[in-house]
C-alpha cells in the first residue's frame, strides 16, 4: 500500500505530527503524557521511573499502562493524573513514556496503521546515536513500520526554505536560526550535515519575549486593567498579533512620539472567567518586544550578545570553505522568528558586521585589491512556524525518500545500528 | 526458588567460582596481542575442558574456561512458542545494550541463548564473587521474568478480548423484552481502573438481565 | 484508551473549525485500512468545502449498497461529481450547514464517513437474515437458503466475508501477521477472544471462532485463499440479538474495527514488554555495577601543599 509517510516532529514543548504532502501538521499539541504514576521530579532522570515503580511491577497483571492521555487531553486531565514531559532539551529522556506517546498519537489521532506508513522523525543536532538506535528499536519492533528516516531538525528547516521565492536553489548548506519557546539555536549546516562544533545557543526565545512584554506593560501601568490571571495570555497575544521588528530603534521612538495616535493601538480583551470587558493601550512594546534579540541589554544583563553577532560568530567558527554558503543562506525557523521584518533586520545588522570586517581586512592588507564582498541573505518564508515539520513533509514527498529510508528488512538483517548511518537526499548539489 | 533449581544454580556457582582463576596471558602466536584465549583458540594448551551443567534438555549452562578468559553460555527454558519469542526478545534486548553490560557477549554461542565472556581484565577490575552473583541472579530472574511476561500477556489478551466483547453484551442489554427500570439502564457495565489491574465490574443488574429470557437469542 | 474510536479526529477538528471560521484548506490524511481522505476548498472559495474519500474496496461496497447508505446518511451533501482519484465526495457550503446543536451532530456523522461506507455489507446481511427468517424452512429436509456471500477486500491481503443465514450472520476475517512476534502474540489474543465467551458475563456476546491456516467451511470454496502459517481466520457468529434495531449500529462500528483493535493491542503489548525489559535491564545493570571494584586502591594522596599525585 503506498500511503503518505507520517511526519512526527517531537519537540520538548510541542509535537507536530501529520502526513507528508500537507503544508501544515494535522496535530500540534504538547509533548506531555498524563499517567497514573506519580509525577516526581526525579522521573526525568533516565532509568529512575522504572525503578520507582519497581515494587509493584510484579503485581502488574492488567493493562493499566493503557490508562493515559497525551497532548491537550493530558493537560486537561492534570488533576487526576501525573503529567510527564518525556522530552527534555530536545532529547528523549523517558523511553517508556515516549513509546506510549507515539502509540497513542498514531492510533488515536492519526488513525493510521503504522505497518502501512513510512515514518520521518526528527532529532536535535548532536543527538547521541544510541538515542537513534532506541528510536529505531521502538519503531521497528513495536510498531513494525516498513521504513524509518530520522532527520536532523536544522536540515529540515533548510529544506523548508526552498519554498521561499528568495531561495535560489535547493541547497542544504546554510545557517539555521531556530527560535522556539525555550531557547534559540544557531546551527550551521554544510551539505546536509550539521557542523556540530560551531553551534551556539541563545537563552532568549518566545517565553522571554512574553515576559518582557509583561514587564513593559506593568511599567506603564497598563496591567491594572488586566485581570491577573489573564496577564500572561494578553502579553502573548500582544507579542503574536501586534509586534514587529523595527529597522532603527531611535527613529521608531521618534516616530511614536511625533504621532502617538497613529502608532499606539488598543487591545480589547474579555475576562476569561467573569466576562468583564477591558481595554489597554499597546505602545512601544510593539517594536521593543522582538528588539531583545538585537539589543539584549534592554531586557536583562545575563546575556548581552545580539543575535546578528552570534550568527556571525557561528559562521566564523565554521570551516572557511563553507562560510560563503552559510552567509548566503540564513534560514529562519520556529514561532519566535515570525515577527514582521525580523529577517530584514537580521540581514541588515549582519551585513554591517560583515562589511566592516572586510573593510578592516582590506585596510590591513594595505594593497589596492578590493574584495568582491560577501552575500548576506536571510530567507523568510510563510512556513516558518512549523518549518521543521514542513521541511519533513516536503522531503518525504520526494521519490528519493523511500530509497533513503532504513527499511524493516535492513533492520531485521543488521539491527538498530543501521540508524547510525544518516543519508541526506533531495538536495540538488 | 524451587527445590530443583537450587542444586542446579549451586553447581553453576561453584563451577564458575572454580573456573574463575584467570591471569594475564599474552598471545603465544601473535606478538603483542592479548586476546581472550577461549575466543582466539590459537593455542590448545591454554584451553581447559569445557563443561556442561544441565538441568534438563532445555536448561543448561556451558562453561568454557581458559587461561585468561571464561565463556559462559546459557540456554534458557522455552516451553512453547510464546516463551521462545519472549526469550528471544529478552536476549536481543540485552545484547543490544552489551556496551553497558561489559561482560555480555554480543552474540551467543551456537545452541545457546545468551553468552557471557569474562576476561582476566574483568576479574581484575571487578569483584569475582559479585560477578558470580550477577550470573546466578541473572539465571534466576530470567526464567521468572519470562514466565511473568507470558502471564501478563495472557491476562492482557483476556482483558482486551473481554472489553471488546463486553460492548456487545452491553448492546444486548438494550434488547431485553421487558423494559428494565430506567435507572438500571444508565448503569453500564464498566471497566474501572483499580490498582491491581483492570477489572470488569460486573453490572449489579446483570443477574437480573441474564435470567430474563432474551427475545430472539 | 482500550477501544478505538470510530470517527476521524482530523475531520472532526477541521470541520468544527472551518464551519465557524471559513478559510481555504487543502489537507490529505488517512484512516485505518488504507482509506485516504482529501479535505479541501476547490476553486479557492472559502465557503465550499469538499471532502473526498478513497477506499480500497469501494467497488465491492457499491455492489453491497454503500451508495444507499451514504445517500441516507448525507443526502444533499453528496457531491454529484466525484473528485478524480477518489471514490466518494461530500460537498459542504459553510453558509448552508446545520447550526448549533445540529452542527455538532452533523460533523460527528461526517467524521463517521468511513464507518458508514463500510457498514453497507453488514446492513445488507442483517436485512437478508430478517428476510430469510420469515421464509419457512423447506419441508423436504433440504438445507435452508442462505444469503449471498459478500467479500470485502479491505486490505491488500486481508478480507472480510459476510454471509447471512436464517438464524445468524457469519462474519469471517482473514488476518495476516507480517512478523513472527505479531503472529504469536496475535494467536494468544485470538485464543482469548474464543475463550472469553465462557465467562458468565459474556454469555450473550457473539461467538468467536479462530482457526490458523485452514479457512472455515463458510469460505473454503473460494478461490485464492492462502493457507500458510501466518494466516488466521476469525469467525464471528452474530445472532439476531446483536443486530436488532438498537444494537446494530454499535455492532457494525465495533466489528469493522476488529482488525485494527487487535493490531493496536498487539503493539501495545509489545510496548509494555519493552518497558518491562527496560526496567529489568536497568536492574541487571545495577547488580553488575555492584561487582565493580570501586576505590579498591588507596585513597588519593596529597602533598602538604595540597597537590595530588598518582603512582603510575
Amino acid at each position: 500500500m503506498n500511503q503518505a509517510p507520517i511526519i512526527s516532529d517531537n519537540g520538548s514543548g510541542f509535537s507536530k505530527i501529520g502526513f507528508a504532502g500537507n503544508s501544515d501538521p494535522s496535530f500540534v499539541f504538547p509533548t506531555a503524557i498524563a499517567t497514573r504514576e506519580v509525577a516526581t521530579g526525579a522521573s526525568t532522570v533516565r532509568g529512575a521511573t522504572p525503578a520507582s515503580r519497581g515494587s509493584n511491577l510484579a503485581s502488574k497483571r492488567g493493562i493499566e499502562d493503557l490508562d493515559f492521555h497525551i497532548g491537550d487531553e493530558a493537560m486537561a486531565n492534570s488533576k487526576t493524573y501525573g503529567i510527564h514531559y518525556p522530552i527534555r532539551h530536545g532529547m528523549i529522556e523517558n523511553w517508556d513514556h515516549m513509546e506510549r506517546y507515539w502509540e497513542q498519537s498514531i492510533f488515536k489521532y492519526l488513525r493510521a496503521e503504522p505497518e502501512d506508513h513510512y515514518f520521518l522523525l526528527t532529532e536535535p543536532p548532536l543527538n547521541a546515536p544510541e538515542n537513534r538506535e532506541q528510536t529505531a528499536e521502538i519503531f521497528f519492533e513495536s510498531f513494525n513500520v516498513p521504513g524509518l528516516y530520522i532527520a536532523v531538525q536544522a536540515v529540515l528547516a533548510l529544506a523548508a526554505s526552498w519554498t521561499s521565492n528568495q531561495a535560489t536553489d535547493r541547497t542544504l548548506t546554510g545557517t539555521v536560526v531556530d527560535s522556539g519557546d525555550g531557547v534559540t539555536h544557531v546551527i550551521p549546516c554544510a551539505e546536509g550535515y550539521v557542523i556540530g562544533s560551531a553551534i551556539k545557543h541563545i537563552p532568549i526565545a518566545g517565553r522571554d519575549i512574553t515576559a518582557f512584554v509583561q514587564t513593559l506593560l506593568r511599567e506603564r501601568g497598563e496591567t491594572v486593567n488586566i485581570p491577573p490571571e489573564d496577564q500572561l495570555k494578553v502579553a502573548q497575544k500582544i507579542k503574536e498579533s501586534y509586534s514587529y521588528v523595527c529597522q532603527d530603534i531611535v527613529k521608531e521612538f521618534r516616530k511614536y512620539d511625533a504621532d502617538p495616535y497613529k502608532y499606539f493601538q488598543r487591545y480589547d480583551g474579555e475576562h476569561s472567567v467573569t466576562g468583564r470587558k477591558y481595554s489597554i493601550d499597546v505602545g512601544f512594546e510593539r517594536f521593543l518586544a522582538p528588539e531583545i534579540f538585537f539589543n539584549p541589554e534592554i531586557n536583562s544583563s545575563d546575556f548581552l550578545t545580539p543575535l546578528p553577532i552570534v550568527v556571525d560568530d557561528v559562521i566564523q567558527a565554521s570551516p572557511i570553505d563553507v562560510r560563503r554558503g552559510l552567509y548566503k543562506n540564513i534560514v529562519l525557523s520556529g514561532g519566535s522568528t515570525m515577527f514582521k521584518d525580523f529577517g530584514r533586520r537580521l540581514q541588515q545588522d549582519l551585513k554591517i558586521v560583515v562589511d566592516r570586517r572586510i573593510q578592516n581586512s582590506e585596510a590591513a592588507a594595505g594593497t589596492n585589491l578590493k574584495s568582491t564582498g560577501v552575500d548576506v541573505n536571510v530567507i523568510s518564508h510563510k512556513r516558518q512556524r512549523y518549518a521543521v515539520w514542513y521541511g519533513g513533509s516536503l522531503l518525504a514527498s520526494l521519490p528519493d525518500f523511500y530509497t533513503s529510508c532504513h527499511t524493516k528488512a535492513q533492520y531485521d538483517e543488521i539491527g538498530p545500528s543501521i540508524c547510525r548511518r544518516y543519508q541526506i537526499f533531495g538536495s540538488v548539489n | 526458588m524451587s527445590n530443583a533449581l537450587r542444586p542446579y544454580l549451586a553447581a553453576v556457582r561453584s563451577t564458575l567460582t572454580a573456573a574463575m582463576t584467570l591471569e594475564n596471558f599474552a598471545s603465544q602466536v601473535v606478538e603483542r596481542h592479548n586476546k581472550p584465549e577461549v575466543e582466539a583458540r590459537a593455542s590448545r594448551e591454554v584451553l581447559l575442558t569445557p563443561l556442561v551443567i544441565s538441568r534438563n534438555e532445555n536448561e543448561r549452562v556451558l562453561i568454557e574456561p581458559s587461561v585468561n578468559s571464561i565463556r559462559l553460555s546459557i540456554s534458557i527454558k522455552q516451553a512453547d512458542e510464546i516463551e521462545k519469542i519472549l526469550c528471544h526478545k529478552f536476549t536481543r534486548f540485552m545484547t543490544m545494550r552489551a556496551e553497558s553490560f561489559i561482560i555480555l557477549r554480543r552474540k551467543p554461542v551456537p545452541g545457546y541463548d545468551i553468552s557471557f565472556l569474562i576476561t582476566n581484565f574483568h576479574s581484575e577490575s571487578m569483584l569475582k564473587h559479585k560477578l558470580v552473583d550477577f550470573i546466578i541472579q541473572f539465571m534466576e530472574e530470567v526464567d521468572k521474568e519470562i514466565s511473568e511476561m507470558k502471564l501478563s500477556l495472557n491476562s492482557r489478551a483476556r482483558i482486551v478480548a473481554e472489553s471488546y466483547l463486553i460492548q456487545s453484551y452491553e448492546a444486548c442489554l438494550h434488547d431485553l423484552p421487558t423494559n428494565p427500570p430506567t435507572h438500571t439502564m444508565s448503569k453500564r457495565p464498566e471497566i474501572c481502573w483499580l490498582d491491581g489491574g483492570v477489572h470488569i465490574v460486573e453490572n449489579r443488574w446483570s443477574r437480573v438481565f441474564l435470567s430474563t429470557p432474551v427475545k430472539s437469542g | 484508551m482500550i477501544l478505538l474510536e470510530s470517527h476521524s479526529t482530523i475531520i472532526l477538528n477541521t470541520l468544527t473549525e472551518k464551519f465557524t471560521n471559513p478559510s481555504t484548506i487543502d489537507i490529505q490524511f488517512v484512516d485505518y485500512d488504507g482509506v485516504r481522505f482529501h479535505l479541501h476548498t476547490p476553486d479557492r472559495k472559502k465557503t465550499e468545502i469538499l471532502l473526498s474519500m478513497s477506499i480500497r474496496c469501494w467497488g465491492e461496497l457499491v455492489r453491497y449498497g454503500a451508495l444507499d447508505v451514504i445517500g441516507r446518511e448525507y443526502g444533499p451533501y453528496v457531491a454529484p461529481t466525484v473528485e478524480p482519484g477518489y471514490d466518494v465526495s461530500l460537498a459542504f457550503d459553510t453558509n448552508n450547514v446545520p447550526q448549533g446543536e445540529d452542527q455538532v451532530a452533523f460533523i460527528k456523522s461526517v467524521a463517521l464517513l468511513k464507518r458508514n461506507a463500510l457498514a453497507a455489507p453488514f446492513e445488507r446481511a442483517f436485512a437478508e437474515q430478517k428476510a430469510l427468517e420469515s421464509t419457512p424452512a423447506p419441508t423436504d429436509g433440504s438445507p435452508r437458503a442462505q444469503g449471498q456471500l459478500m467479500q470485502i477486500h479491505y486490505r491488500d491481503e486481508e478480507a472480510i466475508y459476510v454471509r447471512a443465514s436464517h438464524d445468524r450472520v457469519t462474519v469471517v476475517f482473514s488476518t495476516i501477521f507480517k512478523e513472527e512476534t505479531d503472529r504469536i502474540f496475535g494467536k494468544v489474543f485470538l485464543q482469548e477472544f474464543v475463550d472469553a465467551r465462557k465467562l458468565a458475563s459474556l454469555q450473550t456476546a457473539p461467538q468467536v471462532l479462530y482457526s490458523n491456516r485452514d479457512p472455515p467451511l463458510e469460505i473454503r470454496h473460494l478461490p485464492g485463499l492462502k493457507n500458510t502459517e501466518d494466516v488466521g481466520y476469525v469467525t464471528f457468529v452474530l445472532f439476531p440479538r446483536h443486530f436488532s434495531a438498537l444494537t446494530a449500529e454499535e455492532t457494525i462500528s465495533r466489528i469493522q474495527l476488529f482488525r485494527d483493535y487487535l493490531h493496536y493491542h498487539i503493539k501495545c503489548s509489545k510496548a509494555y514488554m519493552h518497558s518491562r525489559l527496560r526496567h529489568r535491564v536497568t536492574e541487571f545493570l545495577k547488580i553488575l555495577n555492584r561487582a565493580k571494584a570501586e576505590n579498591l586502591g588507596e585513597k588519593e594522596r596529597k602533598t602538604v601543599t595540597g597537590r595530588t599525585f598518582s603512582a603510575r
